[in-house]
């Protein structure tokens, strides 16, 4: 029987249309699994009675499957949000199965082929996925040699399994191809699994290779999506086109909260191709025939970069105030009721108790902004919705959860739900790509036909979620020899896990679709002062929608706690690095500060820099580190500072990492790399501007990032405990964390200030020159 | 009304509001994937194509505006069988993450060595500047694009 992979399941949902490429030779290989979308679409509606489920996770074929010209596919729900994820998980796969690399195609994220893996978040993919993988794999094998147990009748323990094949023991001209052996059939093979998500256990009793090993692990393999997006030949979900699709744009209202008073159409029907709006109460959109159309129809109604008023275009919004004052965003999240935690290891002997008895007491407030993620894309869906099942195509980094919703939504069993996933624009979190499918669904469902929704660069700035501003206080008590003998740390936290969607509230009701969650204490408290009070004031929603952006509040909450206390050392004349590793008791986060240090070549010696102070650049260090998720960082860099214009460049940065072993050295490279460059980007420049309206941060000019001309001259980096005793880590969002503290303590080496609030703007820094000449 | 524009070395008729932008033009009637929208307002980059030679923002570039120049995408440079120097060197560098920038990176990249063969690692970060990249993926850009020198001068000097 000669199957194509795509009839391996009982379902006819199409994959990814993706390129696959043979190694890093960069040739692509002609693999017949592509089928045109237009005729996936009409696979859909023709067999709209069959079911659109999940596989079974306890089957093999839920993960893999073989075929007879011996190449395979790897099905996880896992997604790559342009991290380049998928090599890793291929060398994780392969290395398992042993077998060829560049025969072995990654399928991810379709709901109808894949398991439910858990969102792709939180840089979880390789730490949790990957054993789910692994395990999978080792099944798969053991099933393999004893199909070549049948086929030989020889019993398993004199085969061997050598890169695609099954051969005999010592008689290596006696193989047989995987494919060959598997004969086209679907894996249908019990391998057990219990649980869900990220803590779903597949496979546990598959016998997985000694990591000492491995041969795949470890290769810096190129990605298989690089050469097709370098020649516009990858298929973003922004380049997906189905027949008879039409296109819709959103009209969101000109206010946080408004509602929707009347919709003035005139001029509509003017505009060559425009179909209709879709109004459900306060949910507005436009739909037609071509892109164009759909632009210039939403625009009439109000969806443009600088809209006049709330009732100044076609559509009338209510006129509403429900933000804070943009110069009480901090103050006002100290009123906000909620709940307090305290940190892991952060409640400590008594500081009230300890205080009376320092010699010194140091007192901060350290203040970050509402940020946001910033695709380059902005997010796009396409709805194919029907009276009795609904076909999706999605960027989602949780296709199946979001499915789930739409199910929800639609009034839609789950399994009549299908979501095909193609990679977007890089996320770097939640986003808009999870709002944009509602929009699509209204559309489509409204206009009986598919519906492309992409957002404009000012639906993007402005609805997608935001990461939080935090204000968070600190409090060192020092003794008279300079030890510590007292640390708080208080946080005030919006959610940072909102999951409500703009859509379903502008239309009202689905109180279980998504949630607003509530911060917390997002830190790791490490260091081993006696008292210690490191605790947040978690909030729910304050203001706008926030939901995860890379390393959601530890980004911040490693800012104020690294950057506060390199104030304690500076305070008591002591070497950072020095003075922080005398309360560390962590040897991998020891171990990384110091190969930090020695990469770097870090001479011991306090803050401030001795400098001269009328140079017109001054020239500082900076050392911070974190521990998000058991992965430690550290990172070290040297900044200039123009006392003139205030400007600070990001010059030599150092990094140590440490995420255990690593899958793909150069994959992690990119990513630190990336991590860096972004985080001087939310250090330097990076505030969402709000009235007491809206967010009027709605373009690029808007909200300024990082460009070319200020990316240091060198990123150095090196991995810390990469060997197979340390069992892989997340490397996608820690080295994020240091940065702001690194930035804000070579500033303060470089000219005595200290950088209490981000972004870093020259004229923040001025202002701070000038209050210190004040003094 | 029906146009006709010149894409990578062949004419297309379409029918296009004549205000509309050949950005959609090229993405919607000729079904391309190489530029993408990012912005709609010159300000990213994304959108990037060569016409005559020169980079050019295709979001605010009107159809009607077109007329007989020659109209350069990702996909006229190169293809992963026969890639463009400028794309083998970015595959070299592993330059890309999500890659949504790549197709303007590339584009300014290309138009930018055609007349500074021999540039310093300053000249490409100036040439760079206008285009934004949101993963971070700048320090391989730059170097892809150095390496792409290198690569183009050995070509040249071979020829």
């Amino acid at each position: 029987m000669n199957m194509r992979p795509e009839d391996l399941h009982a379902d006819r949902q199409g994959m990814g249309r993706r390129a696959f490429l043979k190694g890093s030779a960069g040739l692509v290989v002609a693999f017949s699994i592509a089928r045109p979308m237009a005729a996936l679409a009409q696979d859909a509606s023709a067999e709209a009675a069959a079911s659109y489920a999940s596989p079974d996770a306890s089957k093999l074929y839920a993960w893999l499957a073989i075929n007879p010209d011996n190449t395979a596919q790897l099905f996880t729900g896992k997604v790559d949000v342009g991290t380049g994820v998928e090599i890793a998980l291929a060398q994780i796969a392969a290395e398992e199965l042993d077998f060829p690399i560049d025969q072995l195609e990654v399928v991810m994220g379709n709901t109808t082929q894949t398991v439910d893996q858990g969102p792709t978040y939180g840089s979880m993919t390789v730490r949790r996925a990957g054993p789910q993988i692994r395990n999978a794999a080792a099944a798969a094998r053991a099933a393999l040699l004893d199909l070549g147990a049948k086929h030989f009748g020889l019993p398993a323990n004199q085969l061997q399994s050598v890169e695609g094949k099954i051969a005999v023991i010592g008689a290596p001209d006696q193989s047989i191809t995987y494919g060959e052996l598997v004969g086209g059939e679907r894996l249908d093979i019990d391998i057990g699994a219990t649980g869900t998500g990220f803590g779903m256990e597949v496979a546990p009793d598959a016998p997985v290779r000694d990591p000492s090993t491995y041969k795949i692990i470890g290769k810096p393999i190129f990605r298989r999506d690089i050469p097709g997006k370098v020649t516009g030949e990858f298929t973003y979900i922004q380049d997906v086109k189905v027949d008879g699709m039409l296109h819709g744009r959103v009209v969101r209202p000109y206010g946080v909260g408004a509602e929707l008073l009347d919709v003035d159409e005139t001029g509509l029907s003017d505009i060559p191709g425009f179909v209709q709006i879709v109004r459900r109460n306060n949910f507005l959109g436009v739909v037609a025939e071509t892109e164009w159309a759909a632009i210039q129809a939403a625009e009439l109604l109000g969806s443009t970069l600088d809209p006049a008023g709330p009732s100044e275009a076609g559509a009338k919004w209510s006129d509403v105030k429900n933000l804070p004052p943009p110069d009480q965003i901090w103050e006002n999240l100290r009123t906000v009721v909620g709940g307090n935690r305290a940190a892991a290891n952060g409640n400590l002997g008594s500081v009230d108790l300890a205080l009376p008895f320092a010699e010194k007491t140091l007192k901060a407030t350290y203040q970050t902004p509402y940020q946001m993620h910033g695709s380059i894309g902005p997010s796009c869906a396409i709805a194919d919705v029907k009276a009795d099942s609904a076909v999706f195509w999605v960027g989602s980094q949780m296709p199946h959860t979001t499915r789930d919703d739409m199910a929800l939504m639609l009034g839609l069993a789950k399994d009549k739900v299908a979501f095909n996933w193609f990679e977007a624009s890089g996320a770097y979190g939640r986003n808009g790509l999870d709002h944009v499918i509602a929009d699509a669904a209204i559309m489509s469902q409204e206009v009986g036909k598919p519906v492309r929704v992409q957002w404009m660069r000012w639906d993007e700035h402005a609805w997608e979620p935001k990461g939080p501003a935090i204000v968070q206080d600190l409090t060192g008590a020092i003794d008279k020899d300079g030890n510590v003998i007292a640390w708080r740390h208080h946080m005030w936290v919006p959610t940072t896990g909102d999951t409500r969607l703009v859509a379903i509230e502008e239309v009202g009701g689905f109180p279980n679709i998504g949630r607003i969650g509530q911060g917390g204490p997002t830190i790791t408290y490490a260091y081993s002062f006696p008292n210690a009070d490191v605790a947040a004031h978690g909030e729910g929603r304050v203001g706008v929608i926030t939901c995860w952006l890379r390393s959601p509040a530890q980004f911040e909450t490693t800012y104020a706690m690294e950057a506060f206390i390199d104030e304690l050392a500076a305070e008591t004349g002591q070497d950072p690095l020095s003075f922080r590793l005398k309360y560390l008791t962590d040897q991998r986060a020891i171990d990384c500060l110091r190969a930090a240090a020695d990469l770097y070549g870090w001479e011991p010696r306090p803050s401030p820099a001795p400098q001269q102070q009328d140079e017109k650049i001054a020239r500082g260090r900076g050392i911070a580190w974190v521990n998000r998720d058991d992965a430690r960082v550290a990172t070290i860099a040297d900044v200039e500072v123009d006392r003139e214009t205030g400007v600070i460049r990001v010059k030599r940065v150092v990094v140590a990492h440490d995420c255990g072993l690593v899958v793909n050295p150069d994959g992690i490279m990119n990513q630190i790399e990336g991590n860096i460059i972004q985080s001087i980007s939310r250090t330097l420049h990076e505030e969402v501007a709000f009235d007491e309206s809206r967010v009027t941060s709605r373009d690029w000019a808007g909200y300024p990032i990082l460009r070319f001309e200020e990316i240091p001259e060198k990123i150095d980096v090196v991995f810390v405990n990469n060997t197979p005793q340390y069992p892989s880590l997340g490397a996608g969002e820690p080295s994020t964390c240091p940065t702001a503290a690194v930035i804000s303590n070579a500033v303060f080496d470089a000219l005595g200030v200290r950088l209490r609030q981000m972004p870093f703007r020259p004229e923040r820094v001025l202002a701070e020159l000038e209050a210190a000449a004040a003094l | 009304m029906s146009t006709t524009i010149n894409v990578n070395g062949h004419d297309h008729t379409i029918e296009a509001d004549p205000d509309s932008m050949l950005l959609y033009a090229l993405r919607d009637d000729l079904g391309l994937h190489g530029p993408k929208f990012g912005c709609g307002l010159a300000q990213c980059g994304a959108c990037t194509v060569i016409i005559d030679g020169e980079p050019v923002r295709s979001c605010v570039t009107p159809v009607s505006s077109v007329g007989e120049a020659k109209v350069t995408t990702l996909e006229g440079l190169g293809s992963t069988e026969a890639p463009h120097p400028v794309q083998q060197a970015f595959i070299d560098e592993q330059a890309v993450q999500c890659g949504y920038c790549i197709n303007g990176m590339i584009m300014v990249a290309t138009a930018f060595l055609e007349q500074n063969p021999n540039p310093s690692r300053d000249d490409i970060i100036g040439a760079l500047n206008d285009n934004l990249c949101r993963c971070g993926t700048h320090m391989r850009i730059v170097r892809a694009v150095e390496r792409a020198a290198k690569a183009m001068q050995t070509e040249g000097a071979q020829v």
